[in-house]
C-alpha cells in the first residue's frame, strides 16, 4: 500500500479505537453520560475510600493510620462544591439516582456536601489518635451512658447530635478517630436517606 | 398488569369482607392478667423504645413534632396511617391508661375499650415482648412530657376503614404470644431472634405480604416490594446476606454505622432505621442480631 494510504488507514483505525474507548468509558454506570456519570464516578471513588476506612474500623483489616488519613483526605477533597457542582438544577435523566428533593432543599443538600468534607478532614486529623475499644466507642446515639437521665432534656428516647460537641470538627480531631468516622457515616447516610432514590 | 392488580384487589376485598363477617361475632378473649411484672425501669425502657422504633412512628421529627406526640404519615395500599399521640397527656395521649392497658395494646393489639388496632401498628411483633420489656417501656413513657395535641385521624378508604373486620384479619394472621427461646441454641442466637422477630420487627418491612396485608410466613425476611413510598426491601435471609458479602462482623458494624460491604452507606428507610433505631443499641445486641440473621436456617 502507498505510504500515505497506510498512514491514513492507521489514523482511521486509531481514531476509531479511540472513539470506541472514549464511548465505552463514558457509557459505564448503566449508560450514564455527562454530568450524571461524573457524579456517579465521584461517589464510586468516595465509596472505595470508605470501604478501606470501614474495614479498618470494623477490624476486618489491621488499622493503619496512614491509610485512613489518605483515604479520609481523598474524601475530604470531594465534598462541598466538588459534589454540588455536579448537580445542576433538574439534572435527573437516564440512570440518575438523584431525587428532586435535592433542588427543593438545596440548603440542606449543600450543607451535607460541606459536612462530607469537614468530617472527612476531621477523621484525617484524628487518624493517629488512640482508638476507643469496641464499636460502642463511637456509638452514634450515645445510648444510655451519655445524655443524662431519661427525665432530662437529653432523654435517651430522643436526642440528636445537633449542637453537641460531636458536631465540632475541631473537637472531633482531638478524639478517638471512631468519633469522626461515626459523624462521617451519619453524613453519608443522611444524604442518601433524603436525596438518593430509594432502592 | 392493571387488570391483574384489579382482580387481586377484588379478591382481596372479597376475602377481607368474608373474614370480617365470619368472625364479627366472635369476641376476643382477653386474659385478666396480661402482665405479671409491675415495676419497670425508665432508662432500660428508653433503650427498648429505641429498639422497637416507637419514636420513628409516633414522632414527626421532620415537622419538629414533640417526642411521641404523633407521627408522620405512613402511606400504604390500605390508606395513610398516623401514629397517635402516646405521651402521658390525659385526654389526648395515654394519661388514662394503666400498665395492663398498655400491655394489652402491645401484646393483643386492642385498645382499652376493646377496639382492634390496625396492623400498621406492628403488634404482631410486639406480642413477643417480655413482661420486663413491656414494664420498662411503660416506665419510660411516663417520663415523656405530656402534649395536649389530638392524634391525627387515620385516612383509610372503604372497606379497610371498617375496623370490625380487623377481628377477622387477626384470626387469620395474628399469632399472639411472648417470645419463647429455642432450646439447643445459644443465648446470643436467642437474643438475636428475640430482637429480630420481636421489638425490632424487621419482618414488617423485609417479609412480603399477601393482598390483605398479612405477612407470608414461609417467605420470612425474603424482601418485599410495595412498601410505603414505593420502596423495596432486600432479602435478609442467611444465604442472601452471605451472597452480598455480609459477615457477622460487618453486619453488626453496618447496623451501627450504615456501612455496607461494598463501601456504600445505607439510605432510604433503612437509613432512618439505623439513625433512629439500631445505631442506639449495644455492641452485644447488634452482634446478636447479626449472629441470628446469618445463622437462621428456618427463617421464621
Amino acid at each position: 500500500m502507498h505510504k500515505t494510504a497506510k498512514r491514513n488507514v492507521g489514523y482511521l483505525i486509531g481514531g476509531t479505537l479511540a472513539i470506541m474507548a472514549a464511548t465505552s468509558l463514558a457509557h459505564a454506570h448503566g449508560g450514564a453520560t455527562g454530568i450524571v456519570k461524573e457524579r456517579m464516578d465521584l461517589m464510586a471513588s468516595v465509596g472505595k475510600s470508605m470501604k478501606t476506612i470501614t474495614e479498618m474500623f470494623q477490624g476486618t483489616k489491621p488499622y493503619d493510620a496512614e491509610q485512613v488519613r489518605a483515604a479520609a483526605r481523598f474524601i475530604g477533597t470531594h465534598g462541598g462544591e466538588q459534589t454540588t457542582k455536579l448537580f445542576p438544577e433538574g439534572s435527573i435523566n437516564g440512570p440518575s439516582e438523584a431525587l428532586p428533593a435535592i433542588w427543593q432543599d438545596w440548603d440542606k443538600f449543600s450543607k451535607l456536601a460541606d459536612d462530607l468534607s469537614v468530617y472527612a478532614r476531621a477523621l484525617a486529623d484524628a487518624a493517629d489518635n488512640p482508638r476507643g475499644a469496641g464499636m460502642g466507642a463511637a456509638r452514634r446515639g450515645g445510648g444510655l451512658s451519655s445524655g443524662g437521665s431519661p427525665m432530662g432534656r437529653s432523654n435517651p428516647m430522643m436526642g440528636s447530635a445537633s449542637g453537641s460537641p460531636m458536631n465540632d470538627p475541631a473537637v472531633l480531631a482531638t478524639m478517638a478517630p471512631n468519633a469522626a468516622f461515626a459523624r462521617l457515616t451519619q453524613t453519608c447516610s443522611a444524604c442518601h436517606t433524603q436525596f438518593r432514590k430509594k432502592q | 398488569m392493571k387488570r391483574g392488580l384489579f382482580a387481586a384487589a377484588l379478591a382481596g376485598l372479597a376475602i377481607f369482607l368474608t373474614a370480617g363477617t365470619v368472625f364479627l361475632s366472635t369476641g376476643e378473649t382477653v386474659p385478666s392478667e396480661i402482665i405479671t411484672v409491675r415495676e419497670g425501669d425508665a432508662e432500660r425502657g428508653a433503650y427498648v423504645a429505641r429498639m422497637s422504633g416507637c419514636i420513628a412512628c409516633h414522632t414527626n421529627e421532620a415537622a419538629g413534632g414533640a417526642l411521641l406526640a404523633g407521627g408522620p404519615p405512613l402511606q400504604t395500599q390500605f390508606g395513610t396511617f398516623f401514629g397517635p399521640n402516646i405521651t402521658p397527656d390525659k385526654p389526648h395521649g395515654l394519661g388514662n391508661w394503666t400498665l395492663d392497658d398498655f400491655a394489652r395494646a402491645l401484646r393483643l393489639g386492642i385498645s382499652p375499650n376493646g377496639k382492634p388496632y390496625y396492623p400498621a401498628f406492628p403488634f404482631g411483633f410486639y406480642t413477643k415482648l417480655t413482661d420486663q420489656d413491656v414494664a420498662d417501656l411503660w416506665a419510660a413513657f411516663q417520663t415523656v412530657p405530656g402534649i395536649p395535641s389530638p392524634s391525627k385521624p387515620q385516612e383509610i378508604s372503604f372497606p379497610f376503614n371498617q375496623r370490625w373486620t380487623l377481628r377477622g384479619w387477626k384470626r387469620l394472621f395474628f399469632n399472639p404470644g411472648v417470645f419463647q427461646p429455642q432450646p439447643g441454641e445459644s443465648d446470643l442466637w436467642n437474643r438475636g431472634k428475640y430482637i429480630v422477630t420481636g421489638p425490632a420487627h424487621c419482618g414488617a418491612c423485609h417479609t412480603p405480604r399477601n393482598p390483605l396485608g398479612g405477612r407470608n410466613a414461609e417467605q420470612a425476611l425474603h424482601g418485599a416490594g410495595e412498601l410505603p413510598g414505593n420502596e423495596r426491601s432486600p432479602q435478609i435471609t442467611a444465604e442472601a446476606l452471605r451472597e452480598k458479602g455480609w459477615t457477622e462482623t460487618n453486619l453488626a458494624f453496618g447496623l451501627r454505622f450504615g456501612t455496607k460491604p461494598n463501601g456504600d452507606v445505607v439510605g432510604g428507610s433503612m437509613g432512618e432505621v439505623v439513625r433512629d433505631g439500631t445505631s442506639w443499641l449495644t455492641d452485644e445486641d447488634l452482634e446478636a442480631i447479626a449472629h441470628y440473621l446469618l445463622n437462621n436456617p428456618k427463617q421464621d
